[in-house]
């Protein structure tokens, strides 16, 4: 089978371009014409494979839904406006009132307001506990637990859970295993490999190919028995493995109208087609970053999966043998001394994102994390001493130098 | 023996199974079909191993290349 970056590239398209066209074209028209009326009825039956509304589908967008399907081997992709819309799309779809998610503080903070304070008020709760620990996340599954969620790299706490084994639990219970991928997207993580059934990411980060454009994905392994949730069990007998996408396409994502744009589904195809290549460098780049600042004296702490000394080495060498990610984060002792050293940059820019192709750098306690107070930032492993650093595929040197430069300032 | 497809009934001679009907009817994306015989789902495996009988109700639906179900 070809590697990822070629079936990236040579993705054949579902339908034949009328000109050939080497690249897909950008389809920036909202519906589709039908020759008759008998036509059209058999399209919003779903008996031809015809686009009719860009809300719903449209070809650029499928065409990048097929070539994330292509380097997966998933059995379905549904692209959307942004991560957040796919995991709020996604959980919409396999829980209601009255379930629960297991999960951990340790999210995104955007993924703990999406579960604390939208929906929360309607009846679905999130249950935390620590994915590291394999007996807590059991003890956690009840009758009404539809998922367990975790994202394979926590941000920016960088813990690194054993997902073939929490996979293993989840299988056991009939619930299913979510992972945010966004740190380690398609390429330095096979999904289902290590018994992932649904894949979401921020497309935003490395796939967009620079931070040119805001997406989602939601990536269907076809590998749950979706007549164990109790939200899908009755389009399971009807619908076997496309029962969740039946519900998103039918239901949630059409209603919810979080649709990708085609102008960033063709940034987003063009970026995954490098995908690996930046991957590759971000990756480099990190660990000998991660590698210099451990040894400089005056930083307290460093945190990054792909370091010998991380807690998470091992597991995170299992599940990423490509690199560990673009994302670290060290320790300078106080809110000021992160502040002083994020001013004196030079190179590396001020700016929340990561996996974008500059390197880009950020206090998490002021900044992502500040609408939660400091008790609740400190239990979710935020601490006003520690500085983000998503590091982008500039030359290595250069990097290394801005950075000793900035802790210059530092004493 | 007759059969409805997605709604209209057709008629055919002798066997047929899932795979062959799919290519009679030239379905386009045959990958990206999924296939409910009489309400119930056929596993892409058993396509050509699922043959149709008299009076069977069967219904090609795309999930993926368009269609506002």
């Amino acid at each position: 089978m070809a590697g990822f970056t070629t079936r990236a590239i040579h993705n054949k398209y579902l339908k034949d371009d009328a000109h050939r066209s080497l690249h897909f074209p950008i389809y920036n028209s909202v519906a589709y014409e039908f020759e008759t009326a008998e036509e059209i009825e058999k399209a919003f039956l779903g008996e031809i494979p015809s686009h009719l509304y860009s809300r719903i589908t449209n070809p650029t967008v499928e065409n990048f839904e097929q070539k994330i399907k292509n380097v997966t081997d998933s059995l379905a992709v549904v692209a959307l406006s942004s991560g957040m819309a796919a995991i709020s799309n996604l959980i919409l779809s396999i829980a209601g009132s009255g379930d629960n998610i297991i999960t951990t503080k340790f999210l995104f903070g955007n993924t703990y307001s999406l579960f604390e304070k939208t929906l929360k008020p309607w009846g679905l709760e999130a249950q935390y506990t620590d994915m590291t620990d394999l007996k807590k996340i059991e003890a956690s599954i009840n009758k009404n637990t539809r998922a367990i969620f975790l994202e394979t790299i926590t941000n920016p706490q960088l813990e690194v859970a054993d997902i073939k084994a929490i996979s293993k639990i989840a299988k056991e219970k009939g619930i299913l295993t979510i992972a945010d991928t966004t740190i380690t997207p398609p390429y330095l993580f096979r999904s289902r490999d290590f018994g992932v059934d649904i894949e979401i990411l921020s497309s935003t980060k490395y796939i967009s190919g620079g931070a040119t454009s805001v997406g989602g994905l939601i990536i269907d392994n076809g590998t749950f028995d979706w007549e164990k949730n109790e939200n899908l069990k009755g389009e399971a007998k009807k619908y076997g493995p496309f029962s969740l996408i039946k519900k998103l396409k039918r239901e949630s994502y059409r209603n919810l109208g979080a649709c990708l744009s085609p102008n960033s589904a063709y940034l987003q195809s063009l970026g995954l087609e490098t995908l690996a290549i930046r991957a590759d460098r971000s990756c480099a780049n990190a660990l000998s970053i991660a590698r210099y600042l451990e040894s400089n004296k005056k930083i307290k702490d460093v945190n990054y999966p792909g370091l010998e000394s991380s807690s998470s080495y091992a597991v995170a060498k299992a599940q990423f043998p490509k690199g560990a990610g673009g994302l670290l984060t060290f320790d300078l002792g106080s809110k000021e001394a992160c502040f002083n050293f994020i001013n004196r940059l030079r190179i590396i820019r001020r700016a929340t994102n990561l996996n974008d192709n500059k390197s880009l750098i950020l206090h998490p306690a002021s900044t992502i994390f500040c609408e939660y107070a400091p008790q609740l930032r400190e239990e979710m492993g935020v601490r006003e001493t520690m500085i983000r650093l998503a590091v982008g595929i500039e030359d290595i040197e250069d990097l290394i130098n801005d950075i000793e430069y900035g802790l210059e300032g530092i004493q | 023996m007759k059969i409805k497809v997605n709604n209209e009934y057709q008629e055919f001679d002798g066997e047929i199974t899932v795979s062959e009907l799919l290519t009679k009817n030239n379905v386009e994306m045959p990958d990206m079909v999924s296939v409910q015989l009489n309400g119930e789902f056929v596993k892409r495996d058993n396509f050509s191993s699922t043959s149709l009988t008299d009076q069977d109700e069967i219904n090609f639906l795309y999930f993926l290349g368009g269609g506002n179900f």
